[in-house]
Formats: structure tokens, sequence, C-alpha cells
């Protein structure tokens, strides 16, 4: 564990350094900010810096594994039902936890002019990650082409984005981001590299990689559909 | 600074934490309960990198709440008021680029390539891929802003030659590039990229800080898939 620390150590001040750089530089060049604002930010970045290397090694040293061992015994039941079960519920239970989405999902009732109260929509978008989740897991499973499933995947949101009312596109493609938090991410992607390392003729990199952009595709759509029904 | 918006920026964090981390360690609990039964040393080290995570979150959205935010407005709102397009799209490739850098979604998927390709697809190249993606994101996003492209003339080609890159693009990176995709919008980049978004918005006349700020959200996610497939062909035809 202390050896693992002093190897984030590095990493972690190779990983800030060059914003804490640029933008000092900015700072001293163009921004010219007060300097209680300037202080405030070097001490937020010795917060980060000491939050970033708390963050990297626990997930490698607890959450990574802990991932796994959710995915390799998932395979090993080969119940594809169970499978599909915990695959929505992770998808589900990350997005529906996050605090940013029922901030975003006012904005999507107010942009699309619909009588749609957030709490629920949390749950629609919710239910569009957990959906996408799935079909990303079924892939795995069944050993899909990826290359089809994401074609497919791409033209319906470039077609929806056409078709939905233009204030919702913006909105729609942010909650993209909201989905993938800092904890979720890495346990979806060892979930996945987990049942990857179980299932024959699966290989970690052309199988287990994927899930995480499948899921933030799962949201876009959900809201341009949403945004293209109350029109 | 004074104690009361300290103290509402700390209960906040810790609550995001908490919703952050509570169904993930209530779906462990279930499956620890129900199938995997490990031992005692397993558990320990999983209860002890989750909750090391948890400080480690904990501080590192406290970092970027009370310091961060308050400094990437004033970022926003200057370099934003900068009239030199190309100024305003060089300093927008650069924090861009540093944003993503620190970013700690991309830093563990660029480490999870490395280990699962066996060190084949090195970690550095991922994670500079993906950054220089974000950076040209970035720069473009500042010229739409304020030359009023509309987001559908650039998404629409975009997701275009992702699919063509998809087909063209060495297997393994496509779907790694996917993912960078989906990571590429972290904390870090909603603080910093976003608000310069905002700022850009809000300086140009006739702009909806929301609709042109938050598009810049679209490119950012849209162009490391790009990026990272390029990535990916210039390897099929090395290889070849």
């Amino acid at each position: 564990m202390i050896t693992l620390l002093k190897l984030k150590l590095a990493e972690t001040l190779r990983a800030v350094a060059p914003l804490i750089v640029v933008v000092s530089v900015l700072q001293v060049t163009v921004v010219g900010a007060s300097a209680a604002v300037f202080l405030q930010y070097l001490a937020g970045s010795v917060l980060v810096t000491a939050g970033l290397l708390l963050l990297l090694t626990g997930i490698d040293f607890g959450i990574l594994p802990m991932g796994r061992y959710i995915g390799a015994k998932l395979a090993e039941k080969s119940s594809l039902s169970l499978l599909l079960i915990v695959a929505f519920a992770l998808g589900f239970a990350t997005t529906a936890a996050e605090p940013d989405v029922l901030v975003l999902a006012s904005m999507v009732g107010d942009a699309s002019q619909g009588e749609l109260p957030s709490q629920p929509m949390v749950y629609v978008i919710a239910a569009g990650v957990g959906l996408f989740t799935v079909v990303g897991f079924v892939r795995v499973v069944l050993g899909l082409s990826m290359r089809w499933q994401l074609t497919a995947m791409y033209a319906l949101m470039v077609a929806l984005t056409f078709l939905a009312p233009s204030a919702v596109v913006p909105l729609a493609y942010d909650a993209g981001s909201v989905t993938t938090g800092v904890l979720a991410g890495p346990v979806v992607l060892a979930v996945a590299l987990g049942v990857s390392s179980v299932i024959a003729g699966r290989s970690a990199v052309h199988d287990a990689f994927g899930l995480l952009g499948l899921a933030s595709i799962g949201p876009i759509i959900v809201i341009l559909t949403i945004g293209l029904m109350t029109r | 600074m004074n104690d009361v918006p300290l103290l509402a920026d700390l209960v906040r964090t810790a609550r995001g934490v908490a919703l952050a981390v509570l169904p993930l360690a209530g779906l462990f609990a279930v499956f620890q309960l129900l199938f995997l039964r490990l031992p005692r040393t397993e558990i320990a080290r999983i209860a002890t990198g989750t909750v090391m995570a948890s400080i480690g979150l904990f501080l590192f959205l406290l970092g970027i709440s009370v310091g961060f935010m308050p400094f990437g407005r004033t970022v926003g709102q200057t370099i934003g008021a900068i009239s030199q397009t190309w100024l305003l799209a060089i300093f927008g490739a650069l924090l861009g680029f540093a944003t993503t850098w620190g970013e700690p979604a991309v830093r563990i998927l660029a480490d999870q390539v490395e280990q699962a390709s066996t060190g084949t697809i090195r970690r550095s190249v991922v994670l500079i891929a993906v950054c220089t993606g974000v950076a040209v994101a970035v720069a473009i996003g500042m010229l739409r802003i304020t030359y009023d492209w509309p987001l559908f003339w650039i998404l629409a080609p975009g997701y275009a030659a992702a699919i063509a890159l998809i087909w063209l693009s060495d297997r393994s990176f496509v779907a790694i590039a996917v993912d960078a995709g989906g990571v590429a919008t972290g904390p870090l980049a909603n603080t910093f990229l976003l608000a310069l978004g905002f700022g850009v918005a809000a300086a140009v006349a006739g702009r909806d800080p929301l609709v042109h700020g938050l598009g810049l959200a679209a490119l950012i996610a849209l162009a490391p898939i790009i990026s990272v497939m390029l990535l990916g062909f210039a390897v099929r035809l090395k290889s070849a």
C-alpha cells in the first residue's frame, strides 16, 4: 500500500502539474484575478492534489478489484438474467444518485416546455443509462459486433439530433457526461473486465472496453427522444 | 470567503460523495452475501480502498468547488472577453489539454488499457490522444461560439467521421475510443472548460450561454472518439 501510494504520488503530481502551470501563466499574462481568488485557487489545488492521490490509490487498491470480483462471478454464474439485472442496476443506481442529474433534468423540462416534472425525468434518464449498460453487457456475453452496434447507435443519435428541438440538443449531450462519474466509471469498466476474463474467447481489449461509451450514449438518446415527443 | 458558504460546500460535497459511493457499496454487499463470500482479508482491502477513494473524491471535489470554481469563472470571463478569436482558440486548446490531462477517470481508463493490452498500447499514448482531441474540440468550440456555427453542422460530420473510422481503425482502438469519449467530460472539464464556454457566450452579443456554453460538452465528448480512432488507424496502417 505504501509503495502504491508512492507510485501514485508521482503520477498525481504529473497529472496536476500542467493545469497548475497553464492556469498560473494565464493568471500572470491575461487573467489577473484578485490575489484572494488566486490564493483560493492555489489552496484548492493542494486539496485537489491530495484528493486525487487518495482517489487514484483507493480505486486501484479496492474499487477495481471489487468490480472485477463482481464481473468474474457474474460470468461464472452464466445466468443471463442475473447479468442483465446487475447491469441495469449498476447503470440506473449510479446515475439516479448523481446530484447533477437532477439539475439537468429540470433544465430539460424547461427547454422542452413539457409538463415533465424533474424527479420522474431523473428516473427516465437513469433508466436510459441502465438500458444501454445492459445492451453493452449483452454484446460482451454474446460476442456481437461492436462496429455494427456503434454504427447504429451513432446514426440514431445524429438523426435524433436533427429532429429534436434545438434547445434540448446541448442538454442531451451534456447528460452524456454526467453518467460516467469518477467512481461509477471505473466500476463499470472493472465489472466488464471481470466478465470478459471468465468467458472463453473474449479478450479484455476487444470486449471489455466500449461499455462506458455506450452508457453515455444512453441518456443522450433518451433526452433527445423526450424532446422530440414533447415538441 | 466566509464560513457559511464553506460549510455549505462541505455538506454538499459530502452528500454528493455519499450518494456516489452508497449504491456501489450496496451492490457489493448484496454480491458478497449472496455469491462472492470473499475472505476477510479481501473485504478489508476493498473496504480500505473504498474509504480511501471516498475521502479522496471528497477532497478533490471540495478543492474544485472552493478553489477552482471562482477562479474558473474569472478565467472564463476574462478570456471570453478577448476579441482576437485566434487567441481565444489557443487559450481554449491549452486549457482543454491541461484539464483533461488531470481528469481522474481518463487516467484510470488509460491505466486499464495498458494493463489489459499487457503493455502493447501504452498509457501515455492514450492520454496524449485523448487530451489532444479535447484541445482541438475546445478550440473549435470557441470558434463556433464566436461565429455562431450551428451545433448540428459540427456534430453530424463529426459522428459521420467517427462511424467511418469505426470501420477503418484497429478494432481494439474502437472500444477504447468510445470509452474515452465517455470519460473526457469530468469535474475538471466542467469547472474550467464549461466556464470558458459560458464566459465566451456571455461576452459575445446574442449568444445564449446555456445553449452555446453547454454545446461545448458535446464537442468535448466527440473529439476523443475521433482522435483515439485516428491513432488506431495509424497503428493499423503501420502494421499493415
